[in-house]
């Protein structure tokens, strides 16, 4: 069973018993999963665990799901992108999946025609990452994968969500820029936004999370706060010992 | 003699305007969508029917008949992509090429049996006879001329749509990687049936065009097919400059064609087009 957070406030998100399907492969097997809004919360899981997945059956990139995924306490289960994002759910894609013939600014702009249209704007994002002000007329493939990897997150942000899904956005980058991009985490859970984290770094994912979940083989093997919680038990659960 | 050799060129720069008009549509689908409509060249001649309809029929002034179905062209496109292509957009060249092929096929047996055989040619009320006389003995047609310069303006405001605007950045996305887009939140089956619609537009203009300049008749939309087709590899895929490029070297090569024998005239376009596309696969501007 999930940990329950301070009961007198409703999940922002609340997942349950829910699967996802590749044809008759079962990638995701009834996982009951929440999220608090201020809340952090990380899914661990090793390579093939089925933690992208997860977070695509909840922006409604998944071809055939069972179960419910309730947002506000709405169901989601059948609704399409578009109305997920727009209604405040928004996806920091694995791999960063940005527009490589736009430039930084367009591809940005693209996270805000999306979104809520709400009180973070373009000059926000410039404002956590400098840098990206600098090159917003760059297209971005002209950029490092850091400088990317920012741009992804910025984009997801300038929709303005209420949930952020970050799929491994330290995939592939240097230490010290993936500081830089966690150092944001503090100041967007402060302005209420729920964060959901999936990473195979382990160490990194518990630091920032304030409950997580170890996924394996689609199945949640142990959900727990990190401060609760031995790093044997997670290596444990992550590996499926 | 080297007077008649440059009315020719000249000629054959403002006849590429009209090649430009024909290939700006295809070129829009090739570029942003991927896929070459078969059925494009018929398109142009159903909407050149439909002005034939309004003009004769109901008496419309052909200016006011091109207005009327300019945004008819829009939502035309918009539907053709959403309801038809759309369903078969990635799944394979083959689908779209064919699907596209049937459609071309139903159109015209459709205006065969409508219109019948006939060839027909729009009456453009006048502009079709002017003419501008300059030095050396060149006349310039008033119609070839303004078309030319709208086929010039149409690139450079399409230009400006694509690369300047929220809805140009909008469909650039889709067309960069649709996967992404749609993991993101566009509508890319709605961005993507807005192009289309543009691409009507662009279609149902150079139906206005073609319908006073050139004779047609139900399957005269293969041929125009051949000559965008032609003006769009030339120029280099996804690029409306390199396409108005082409089509004015498809042009040129024509009427310098016909100037050393009249049957010439298509030949030395299609040669034209395979000697520079051994050269350069490429194109000559590709983005
Ligand atoms: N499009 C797909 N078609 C079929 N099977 C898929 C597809 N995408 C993922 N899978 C399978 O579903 C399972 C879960 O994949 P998923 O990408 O969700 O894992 P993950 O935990 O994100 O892994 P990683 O850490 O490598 O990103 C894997 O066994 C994978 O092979
Ligand atoms: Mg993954």
């Amino acid at each position: 069973m999930p940990v329950t957070a301070a009961s007198d406030t409703s999940p922002l998100l609340a997942v349950r018993q829910l699967s996802v399907f590749y044809g008759q492969f079962r990638a995701v097997d009834a996982v009951d999963l929440s999220v608090r809004a201020g809340e952090v919360v990380s899914i661990i899981g090793a390579n093939g665990a089925g933690k992208s997945s997860l977070l695509k059956a909840i922006i409604g990139q998944a071809d055939r799901i069972e179960g419910v995924i309730s947002y506000c306490g709405e169901d989601l289960a059948g609704q399409g992108t578009a109305e997920i994002v727009a209604k405040g759910i928004a996806l920091v894609p694995e791999g960063r999946r940005l527009f490589p013939s736009l430039s930084v600014e367009e591809n940005l702009h693209i996270g805000w025609e999306v979104g809520r249209q709400g009180e973070i704007g373009i000059e926000d994002v410039f404002g956590f990452f400098p840098i990206l002000k600098e090159r917003c007329r760059q297209k971005a493939r002209e950029l490092s994968g850091g400088q990317q990897q920012m741009v992804a997150l910025g984009r997801a942000l300038l929709a303005n969500p209420r949930l952020l899904l970050c799929d491994e956005i330290s995939l592939g980058l240097a230490p010290v820029v993936i500081d830089s991009l966690y150092k944001l985490i503090p100041a967007i859970k402060a302005r209420g936004i729920g964060i959901l984290v999936v990473e195979q770094d382990i160490t990194r994912s518990l630091a920032v999370a304030d409950r997580f979940y170890c996924l394996l083989e689609g199945k949640v093997t142990l959900a727990s706060r990190p401060s609760a919680t031995s790093r044997e038990v997670v290596m444990q659960h992550y590996f499926g010992l | 003699m080297a007077g008649a050799w440059a009315n020719q060129i000249i000629q054959g720069i403002l006849l590429g305007g009209l090649y430009a008009m024909f290939a700006i549509g295809l070129s829009l689908s090739v570029g942003i969508m991927r896929f070459v409509n078969i059925a494009h060249g018929d398109l142009i001649v159903l909407v050149s029917f439909l002005l034939l309809t309004l003009t004769t029929r109901l008496g419309v002034p052909l200016l006011v008949a091109t207005a009327i179905v300019v945004p008819v062209a829009f939502v035309g496109g918009y539907l053709l992509q959403r309801l038809l292509l759309q369903r078969v957009l990635g799944q394979g060249v083959l689908s779209i090429v064919l699907v596209t092929f049937g459609l071309s096929v139903i159109i015209q047996n459709a205006l065969q049996g409508i219109y019948g055989a006939d060839t027909r040619l729009i009456q453009g009320g006048g502009i079709e006879t002017e003419t501008i006389q300059l030095a050396g003995g060149i006349n310039i047609g008033m119609l070839p001329l303004a078309i030319f310069v709208f086929a010039v303006a149409l690139v450079f405001a399409l230009d400006l749509l694509l690369y300047r605007t929220r809805l140009g950045a909008r469909i650039r996305a889709v067309s960069d990687d649709v996967a992404s887009a749609n993991l993101v939140g566009l509508r890319s089956a709605h961005i993507y049936a807005v192009a289309m619609g543009i691409v009507g537009v662009t279609v149902a203009l150079s139906a206005g065009f073609m319908s006073v300049w050139t004779n047609f008749d139900p399957t005269s939309g293969p041929s125009r097919l051949l000559v965008a087709f032609e003006a769009v590899v030339l120029g280099g895929l996804g690029s409306l400059w390199g396409t108005l490029a082409g089509g004015i070297i498809v042009g040129i090569a024509q009427s310098l064609g016909a100037q050393v024998d009249a049957g010439w005239q298509l030949l030395a376009g299609h040669l034209v087009f395979l000697a520079v596309f051994l050269i350069r696969p490429q194109g000559l501007f590709p983005k």
